[in-house]
């Protein structure tokens, strides 16, 4: 993938998930769940999720070192 | 908890503080880069502490605990998608840096105002700054003001809390400038993390017996907590509301987006991320677990902001753990307040005072930079004074006015159509629209004061940019070296 592709990949990445959880806890299939496999579960899932994309793009700073 | 205890633990708390303040002056060199930047070399961890530090105050353990004891779950989302905000810094950091770099910027509001080819740029969103983050700093040192009082049952008063936590940030800053105020943080932010999951345990096992059974409680006693819009506290509107300004708190507020500046490489900053992410996540679901705590063990209390100190004066709490966290949450805000102050400060002092002629000498600058520390302090501790309401609304409040940079920071690095024109009316009117808005308490079309300063600012800062100049050479090179250097690293 081209750098331009991968930027596209991972903004598009990024707001699928971000809307994600905005809206799927909203919905009737988690609104109405209430027990801890519901919206506390799903926005920890997310946001672990986010931590380890966040770790896989990160891996590439480590050129830069000025010292 | 009695008087005397409380104003020993506070003075041990500053005198270690200084210690590290004053080790932190005998390292510091000559110059505004190393009292305001600690001359762009902070090493990933405490990188990533003073930027966990700065960012959560004091509003996690109060106002966070309070949103989740009214609103239940909701207020777990809401953090939750403002920490997935980071995936800003994995575009924005390595730009910030390396654009820091190459044009020796000092500030965020430099940056735009050079970027657009426009000292106004820099002046008006460095006011804009002062406007939005000294109330927000006001209800940090009454956060402090409130939980000596609460707790000491008023043998402290309100004042003499608000005014030693005023005095600790002042000292370190004015002391060690940005190392400094990066050391004490990372202590304070080791303090506040492991002070407040420790705590969390104790009241967990010894409320209920363990967290599947907290739980169980929660889903018997108050099911509507484990889900939105729950009890009503997070519908959509509420919930978008709050959680969009905050998603953009990395860029939108400068004592953050600063730090991009500091890492003394890309390698530092992304120890700086992640080690961020990784307390973030651990605070977050500290600060929820006190409200769900507070809820079943607590459920009558009339103002939520209270669950916290309520849930400290428990017996199953020991005073010294209740002393502790009251330790931690001083540090939570006091952190915050002295980023802000010194932030600022080079703000007003790079951004304004130098844009509107005053001599560019380092000394000169370096000394106004220097003044403005206490003169900061004494605002917002007057601020303090006037005892507003409701710690999380201002917070949020903030966020929503300093929204308004975010299109002006996206159009420097991705737009060169962007122009100072433009700039100024996203910032000067997004800015004035969520001030009136939040003020009067309009809510037009029910959407909150942060959703129209977004979609305000950026159609303003799009549609203007189109009927003016941008500086087009600027654009070029400024962008053209960026993408180059960041290509050529294979980095996004």
């Amino acid at each position: 993938m081209s750098m331009k592709q991968l930027r596209i990949f991972w903004t598009v990445l990024f707001a699928f998930m971000i809307l994600a959880a905005f809206i799927v806890p909203f919905t009737p299939l988690l609104g109405d769940f209430a027990s801890f496999y519901g919206a506390f579960l799903f926005w920890n899932v997310f946001a672990i999720i986010v931590i380890i994309c966040l770790g896989l793009i990160t891996a590439k700073w480590r050129d830069f070192d000025e010292r | 908890m009695n008087a005397s205890t409380i104003y020993l633990a506070l003075f041990l708390y500053f005198f270690v503080g200084s210690i590290i303040a004053r080790y932190a002056r005998k390292k510091m060199g000559k110059g505004v880069n190393d009292f305001f930047l600690a001359g762009r070399t902070l090493g990933g961890i405490v990188a990533a502490l003073t930027y966990s530090a700065t960012t959560y105050s004091a509003f996690m353990l109060i106002g966070l605990a309070g949103f989740t004891y009214i609103g239940g779950v909701g207020a777990l989302g809401f953090e939750l998608i403002y920490l997935s905000g980071l995936v800003l810094v994995a575009f924005f950091g390595p730009r910030f840096w390396l654009a820091g770099k190459r044009y020796n910027y000092l500030t965020p509001t430099e940056l735009l105002g050079d970027r657009y080819q426009s000292k106004a740029v820099a002046a008006v969103a460095a006011v804009a700054a002062v406007i939005f983050l000294i109330p927000y700093s006001a209800v940090q040192l009454i956060g402090i003001g409130a939980l000596v009082e609460g707790i000491s049952g008023g043998a402290v008063p309100f004042m003499a809390g608000v005014f030693i936590a005023a005095v600790i940030a002042v000292y370190w800053t004015w002391t060690g400038g940005l190392r400094a105020v990066a050391w004490t943080d990372s202590l304070q932010g080791a303090v506040m993390l492991i002070v407040a999951t420790v705590s969390v345990f104790f009241i967990v096992y010894r409320g209920f017996g363990g967290f599947n059974q907290m739980f169980a409680q929660l889903e018997a006693q108050y099911p509507a907590w484990l889900t939105v819009p729950g009890p009503g506290f997070f519908n959509i509107h509420a919930f978008i509301g709050l959680t969009l300004p905050w998603f953009f708190f990395s860029l939108s507020n400068p004592q953050v987006s600063q730090r991009l500046f500091m890492p003394r490489s890309l390698n530092q900053m992304r120890i700086m991320v992640m080690g961020f992410l990784v307390f973030g996540f651990i605070y977050t679901l500290v600060s929820i677990f006190w409200g769900f705590s507070a809820r079943l063990l607590l459920p009558d209390l009339e103002v939520a902001d209270a669950a916290t100190p309520a849930l400290l004066g428990l017996d199953m709490v020991p005073q010294v753990v209740a002393l502790l966290v009251m330790l931690g949450i001083s540090a939570a805000a006091v952190s915050t307040v002295n980023s802000i102050i010194l932030t600022l400060s080079s703000m007003i002092t790079r951004d304004v005072f130098k844009n509107l002629g005053g001599k560019a000498d380092e000394h000169r600058e370096l000394l106004i930079g220097r003044i403005f520390v206490p003169l900061f302090t004494a605002v917002i501790l007057f601020f303090a004074t006037l005892r507003l309401d409701l710690i999380a609304t201002l917070s949020v409040a903030s966020s929503s006015g300093l929204l308004v940079m975010v299109p002006a920071l996206i159009g420097a690095f991705f737009w060169k159509k962007g122009t100072a024109a433009a700039v100024l009316a996203s910032v000067l009117v997004g800015g004035t629209m969520a001030t009136v808005f939040l003020y009067t308490g309009v809510y037009p079309l029910g959407l909150w004061p942060g959703v129209w300063s977004g979609i305000v600012s950026t159609v303003l800062f799009i549609g203007v940019s189109l009927f003016t100049r941008a500086p087009e050479h600027k654009a070029e090179e400024f962008i053209g070296y960026i993408q180059q250097e960041l290509n050529d690293k294979k980095i996004i």
